[in-house]
């Protein structure tokens, strides 16, 4: 391994780890709202961009590169979502979602949850979901993490993944929430960084964009169409649908994205974060496909496509500029897995052991045991991705799936519509898991060119509109929290808040 | 533009600048959030 290559990762993980500690000094650990959600002080711009590199894994230097050299232009329509996941999500639920969930005294999205749609079913059901797939995602950015360093330093896959795994857990376990967005904020502008000059070098390589994209249409002309290699999607606007929704309004239903919302300083927070969150995906999110269409013209014997972002860097890259982009490759998976791991320990700590173990729990003990899972967690991770790794994208598009689709209507709906009771919350987080995994295991989103994404948040509005209406006699929304929604509609000063 | 078909071209341009006016009208919409929020 080079030399140069090696000193930028080392001081990019020195980076990471310093501000761990400096987040435990600031505090981020004395209470549950400081190791949870910062103490609520965290401002637009590290909101924007801590949102944006949450919600953008290491699928983007892997994943994205991967569909656009094997699909060209097709890829495209992932991005075109993508690019106002942020915005939207921040301006549709950011600042009621912020509102109400100090009004309503929730330090979790999932308790959140229940105490908008009050019953012990929500959480158990709304946990049960969150962990169980929040889990398998976080394998997958450890296993993604391992491989990416194995690949740059040369180690073994085992040692790699050790490091990966060993310094996200630390900054984790040391500075709660503080840590994560901060570490992700530096992160998102290494990302950005090292994919434009990936992108830059690729286009220089071949002489400009026309020129690029001749060169890829000497070698299949359909790769440059919107349709895909061979047109093969030509006319599937189900798929397409899919394609643009996952990324755009699945981000609402994830949550340990929506918990960005919870963290912001002020309701009105959000207002600058979505202009800083298109601003970053304007300059992000495009370039890893476009770098995965051109590698098409530069590396047309590739064979792994998901390694074509890395390979089009070895090609054209001096080692200095190399390690600036491996280290963004780091930063990508590490910036979702770090919330990833805190937000199921906090859910695994707050929404089943203390609601249904442990109730008397002091902040200190909550905040010991919110620490100790997410070491679990990442052990268990470890253990797992070394003994028996699943597919890594396999995962992320099964786990984002399922998340967006049980769980979209239930955090829309509960700041813009008043009427969304409890049966329908829990019959719709339901039918969205179900039918978005249903979708998935029977492969129907080839026999009915029907994405599981649309199906599944499909579903999951049907169910919240349809249950809550039957059941808005038997079981009306308590008047204390039609006050609470109505107040978060209000743009103005939280009452009774301590800031 | 860009030796790429018109439809991918407008895919490619189109979006990026439906969601910076989607962001610059949320902009627009919101300019009284802070005020309002600081009113006692």
């Amino acid at each position: 391994m080079n030399p140069t290559v090696l000193v930028f990762l080392v001081l990019y993980f020195v980076i990471v780890l310093g501000i761990g500690v400096w987040a435990m000094r600031r505090g981020a650990g004395e209470n549950l709202e400081g190791f949870l959600l910062g103490g609520r002080t965290v401002g637009p711009l590290v909101t924007a961009l801590t949102l944006q590199s949450t919600s953008m894994s290491g699928y983007m230097f892997l994943g994205a590169g991967a569909l656009s050299f094997t699909q060209g232009y097709w890829a495209l329509w992932y991005a075109a979502g993508d690019l106002g996941g942020g915005v939207l999500n921040l301006s549709l639920i950011g600042r009621r979602m912020r509102k109400l969930s100090q009004i309503l005294g929730a330090l979790t999205c999932i308790e959140y949850l229940e105490r908008r749609y009050p019953s012990p079913a929500t959480r158990l059901i709304a946990a049960g979901l969150t962990v169980f797939l929040l889990s398998f995602y976080v394998l997958a950015q450890f296993i993604a993490g391992g491989k990416g360093m194995a690949l740059v330093t040369g180690l073994s896959y085992p040692v790699a993944l050790f490091i990966a795994v060993a310094i996200i857990i630390t900054y984790t376990f040391l500075g709660g929430y503080l840590a994560v967005a901060y570490t992700d904020f530096f992160q998102s502008l290494v990302m950005v960084v090292g994919v434009l000059w990936i992108l830059a070098a690729s286009i220089a390589h071949l002489g400009g964009l026309t020129s690029a994209n001749q060169a890829v249409a000497a070698l299949d002309p359909s790769l440059l169409s919107v349709w895909g290699k061979d047109l093969a999607h030509r006319g599937q606007w189900g798929v397409v649908l899919g394609a643009v929704l996952v990324f755009s309004i699945g981000y609402m239903g994830w949550p340990h994205v929506v918990t960005r919302h919870m963290a912001m300083r002020r309701p009105a927070t959000a207002r600058m974060a979505g202009a800083y969150a298109t601003l970053w995906n304007l300059l992000f999110v495009p370039a890893p496909y476009i770098v995965g269409i051109l590698a098409i013209a530069i590396l047309p014997q590739l064979d792994d496509p998901e390694l074509a972002i890395f390979r089009v860097s070895q090609a054209l890259l001096p080692p200095a500029v190399m390690g600036v982009v491996m280290a963004a490759i780091m930063a990508a998976i590490m910036s979702t897995a770090d919330p990833l791991l805190l937000q199921t320990g906090s859910v695994a700590s707050r929404d089943l052991y203390e609601r249904f173990v442990n109730p008397g729990a002091s902040e200190r003990q909550m905040v010991l045991v919110s620490r100790g899972l997410v070491l679990a967690i990442g052990l268990v991770g470890y253990v797992v991705a070394i003994v028996q790794p699943p597919a890594v994208f396999d995962v992320v598009i099964f786990a984002t799936s399922v998340l967006g689709s049980a769980f979209t209507p239930a955090f829309v709906c509960a700041v813009w519509w008043k009427k969304a009771n409890t049966p329908g919350a829990i019959v719709s987080m339901l039918a969205g898991a179900v039918a978005s995994v249903g979708w998935q295991l029977a492969e129907l989103a080839d026999r009915t060119t029907v994405h599981p994404m649309a199906a599944g948040i499909l579903a999951s509005s049907a169910a919240m509109v349809v249950v809550s209406l039957l059941t808005a006699q038997s079981a009306p929304v308590p008047p204390h929290i039609l006050r609470a929604v109505e107040e978060a509609a209000r743009v103005g000063p939280i009452p009774n808040a301590a800031r | 533009m860009f030796g790429l078909p018109w439809s991918t071209t407008l895919l490619v341009f189109g979006a990026p600048l439906a969601w910076i006016l989607y962001t610059l009208g949320f902009l627009v919409v919101t300019r009284h959030w802070e005020r309002e929020e600081d009113e006692p």
